[in-house]
């Protein structure tokens, strides 16, 4: 059998780990040495380029640079949300025919965001075939647990495009606890906080008697390093203005190379009270002479800068209890995960709310990933003892034309199945066509249209004499499927899908073509 | 040669057995081994596999081939006076593997056929603290054949059970005994446990098995709910406020929006109570989304733009395909930029609203407004081409 992987597919950065020979794991590292890729893609012009080498492209092309499409998968282009991103996104998003959001190229081109994590996960694949020297095509995949259908099945597109199996869609949260050992130690009611660079997730996650199960999930969508960089900045760029006479605002490229350098900062004040900010080469004069800049920072600048920010760690963490109706006193560790958690003053505002001390991980950008590669080993049958429960974040529910009727509740445990009959309501009808629906409303404007399917070449008879059973399938990963079949006769009906979100079946396959003959 | 020959392997817990049954023997019964004496191929062989359980049961086995170890330089261990024997383990039916089966699943230490199968539900397991524990998972048959036949024999008895009945739990159990129920279930049945042996016939037979327990559980604790004995049936599990597309602005978006939406779905009356089936699917379409529209008409009508978006932005969740609604939106959209004086941005909405629905007459009306060379069309003006 070939060789898997475990993959933190990101918001703003990606890891990957493997589980080595004696059993530990070990992250691997992008050909530039770093343990974490950027979630970049830049579609230059010599074709696209992913991870740090992308970071070029903000400078050159920001319309052409695609971060954050994790963010973008499965998700409509009608969405209010969606609307308030693209009025903010450097790139420009467009409406797929079937509703969902992709995004445009400048050259009368566009991409789904599957492709763009597709290529992301290619460059992944890479990465861990350098590292063993031999075909990658099986991975665990990690998730936000509240992924709904559409964004699950996303995931496995995208993953599909790279050449990628998934084994397993892995919730973060349950990701970060086995990463940290949780399956090792006793029973432990866990809450996982997560601020990475784009996002901040806090989770409840209980283990009991090897059983790993998510009891609740909120967060700040946009809250996490990339927001300090930018108070960062705009803060620099006052100071340039203040100290240096010139407004950079309007130089994207010096505010670019403003960025890098304060982020590097950043990362050093974690560890030391004082450090500087360096850009050797901020702009140029019209005289072609470079104008460098220079100006120390303190850890208590940083802090003061960012407060706003980081008070708003509290709500989320206070919403998760609330809840799973617990009380602070209930949770037994507080994991701490992401890079942002490296910063004093969010640890310190952590403890604060929780009021227990963080345990705090000596790889808090790693334990997602490390969790997803002994998901691969567990399914391997090395770890053993340890079960993840997940369960359906959306309610399932069907219509025909009218009110949507839920068929699976929010919540399930996953697997689940459930059915609906469906009667002919005129004679010789040959058809029958349903809407499938997530979310918990019966009003169809409330859920989320996942498709609409056909039941096919049903046998002449009179009215309501025809009965057709459709089976409604969640499977391990979270993602759905469905089956037909007569009800009185038991035969196996044909489903046409009429409209679905998502990309097609023969648009994946295609892609998946696509890469392998630009990867060889 | 003295005798038959006697080699010892001792397992010394259940999951050697089973890497002895299913890695260390090939098919037909071969196992292959270096022994350090000598044997012709036809010589019998006995193997003594002594069981955790200090059981030790006796194999018969037969030389199939024999071939001396080349003896390696670079390894410093001697390996010389070695022989390679291919040994087929005749010995070793199905009654030994049922037994050895049996003594694993903890039955008598004797192994000899118990009277009756052993219950689904194993009595309730005390909330362990420390030690990660043996699953029962682990404890299922090695042999692929027999796992399958175990498990299809269980899925045809889960099969005709009451939910009660499949999580071993009495009919008014209550929260607590009915997750325990549950949790043995999946600990014997999960998928996770089988998936190693990539049998995809076995994936399927456990992933059944543990559909039907995580939907007995489910019922199970909605009924708990409905009774008033439990809180909530089990985790929410909620993107961060603006993470997922949908619904939830649209029902956040305040309860007069809300109200209006129900309205317009009544008062368009016609469009989604109407039996569908009886016509083709796109005029169904169609006739749902002019209630919506018309709404939206009225509102526009009104001046109020802002609102109008919202109720189009809804109708498109039900009708992405239409058109009208969605040229409509874009002039929507356009209104209201043109209130905050972003002509600009107006423009390029009324071209997208054009690109969408040719025939979108407002939209034309009201790029020719903003053609005009001096004053920038007043709202009135808009308005009056929605009455």
């Amino acid at each position: 059998m070939s060789r898997a992987v475990g993959i933190d597919l990101g918001t703003s950065n990606s890891v990957v780990a493997v589980i080595d020979k004696d059993g530990a794991p070990r992250i691997l590292t992008t050909p530039e040495g770093a343990t974490t890729l950027p979630s970049l893609v830049w579609f230059s012009p010599d074709g696209p380029v992913v991870g740090e080498l992308a970071r070029a492209g903000l400078d050159y092309s920001p319309d052409l640079t695609i971060f954050g499409a994790k963010r973008l998968l499965g998700r409509r282009f009608d969405h209010p949300d969606i609307r308030r991103l693209s009025r903010v996104l450097p790139f420009e998003l467009v409406e797929a025919p079937n509703g969902d959001t992709w995004i445009a190229l400048s050259a009368g081109r566009s991409v789904s965001p599957e492709e763009v994590c597709a290529l992301i996960l290619r460059e992944i694949r890479r990465m861990a075939e350098d590292h063993y020297g031999e075909p990658v095509t099986r991975a665990v995949i990690t998730i936000p647990a509240w992924y709904d259908a559409a964004q699950r099945q996303a995931t496995k597109d995208a993953a599909q495009i790279a050449g990628l199996t998934v084994l397993r869609l892995l919730s973060e949260p349950t990701a970060a606890s086995l990463g940290h050992g949780a399956h090792r130690g006793a029973d432990r009611r866990y809450l996982v906080c997560d601020l990475g660079g784009g996002t901040f997730d806090v989770a409840a996650v209980d283990v009991e008697a090897g059983i790993f199960e998510v009891l609740a999930t909120t967060g700040d969508a946009f809250l996490g390093g990339d927001d300090v960089d930018r108070v960062v900045v705009d803060n620099l760029v006052r100071d340039v203005r203040s100290s240096r006479g010139f407004d950079i605002t309007s130089d994207t490229v010096a505010v670019e190379r403003l960025r890098l350098a304060a982020q590097t900062t950043k990362h050093e004040l974690s560890d030391v009270a004082v450090s500087k900010v360096y850009v050797p080469e901020l702009v140029q004069l019209p005289s072609g002479r470079a104008v460098e800049y220079h100006k120390p920072l303190r850890r208590d600048e940083l802090e003061q800068w960012s407060a706003s920010l980081i008070r708003r760690i509290e709500a989320p963490i206070k919403e998760a209890l609330k809840r799973c109706g617990r009380k602070r006193e209930d949770i037994e560790e507080v994991l701490l995960v992401g890079g942002m958690t490296r910063m004093p003053a969010v640890r310190r505002e952590i403890a604060r709310v929780t009021g227990r001390e963080p345990h705090v991980i000596p790889n808090p950008e790693e334990v997602v990933a490390v969790g997803a590669a002994l998901e691969v080993a567990r399914l391997d049958g090395t770890i053993e003892g340890v079960l993840l429960i997940d369960v359906a974040a959306r309610g399932l529910a069907v219509s025909m034309g009218g009110d949507c009727e839920q068929v699976i509740a929010q919540s399930s445990v996953v697997p689940t199945r459930e059915h609906r009959v469906f009667g002919t309501r005129h004679d010789d009808q040959l058809r029958i066509e349903f809407d499938v629906w997530e979310g918990e409303s019966a009003d169809p404007a409330q859920n989320r249209h996942l498709g609409r399917y056909a039941v096919l070449d049903l046998p002449p008879a009179p009215a309501g004499d025809v009965l057709v059973l459709v089976e409604m399938t969640i499977d391990t990963d979270g993602t759905v499927r469905f089956g037909a079949s007569e009800l009185v006769s038991g035969e196996r009906l044909q489903l046409e899908q009429l409209y679905h979100a998502g990309l097609a079946r023969t648009e994946v396959l295609r892609l998946q073509r696509q890469f392998e003959e630009a990867s060889s | 040669m003295a005798g038959p020959r006697t080699l010892h392997v001792r397992c010394t817990t259940w999951e050697q057995v089973e890497v002895f049954h299913t890695r260390k023997l090939r098919r037909g019964k071969l196992l292959s081994m270096r022994v350090p004496f000598r044997a012709d191929p036809g010589a019998e062989v006995t193997l003594n596999l002594e069981l955790p359980n200090q059981v030790v049961i006796v194999i018969d086995g037969v030389v199939l081939k024999s071939s001396p170890v080349e003896t390696d330089p670079k390894a410093a261990r001697s390996d010389a006076g070695k022989t390679w024997l291919e040994v087929e383990l005749v010995g070793f039916t199905e009654d030994v593997v049922a037994r050895i089966r049996r003594m694993a699943g903890g039955g008598d230490p004797s192994g000899e056929p118990a009277p009756a199968p052993a219950p689904a539900s194993p009595p309730p397991r005390a909330r362990t603290t420390g030690a990660v524990p043996v699953l029962p998972g682990d404890e299922l048959p090695a042999d692929e054949r027999l796992l399958f036949q175990q498990l299809t024999a269980e899925l045809r008895r889960v099969r005709a059970l009451a939910v009660h009945e499949v999580l071993g739990v009495a009919r008014d159990a209550d929260a607590e005994q009915i997750r325990r129920g549950w949790m043995n279930l999946i600990r014997r049945h999960h998928p996770d446990l089988v998936a190693r042996r990539n049998a995809p016939a076995i994936n399927h037979l456990a992933e059944e098995l543990t559909i039907l327990a995580n939907r007995a559980y489910d019922r199970l604790r909605v009924a708990l709910v409905a009774e008033g004995r439990a809180a909530s049936v089990g985790p929410a599990l909620t993107p961060p406020p603006g993470w997922l597309v949908g619904f939830e602005d649209i029902s956040s978006t305040g309860s007069i929006l809300r109200s209006k939406l129900a309205q317009t779905l009544q008062s368009g009356g016609n469009a989604p109570q109407v039996e569908p089936l009886a016509r083709p699917p796109s005029s169904a379409a169609a006739e749902g989304g002019e209630a919506f529209e018309q709404r939206a008409r009225v509102m526009l009508g009104d001046g109020d733009s802002a609102n109008a978006q919202e109720v189009l932005a809804a109708a498109l969740c039900v009708y992405p395909r239409s058109r009208p609604l969605r040229s409509l939106y874009y002039v929507a959209s356009a209104i209201s930029a043109l209130g905050k004086g972003e002509v600009m941005l107006a423009t390029s909405q009324l071209e997208t609203a054009l690109a969408h629905h040719e025939d979108c007459a407002e939209a034309a009306a009201i790029l020719e407004l903003l053609r005009r060379p001096n004053t920038p069309p007043g709202s009135a003006e808009m308005t009056r081409l929605f009455r």
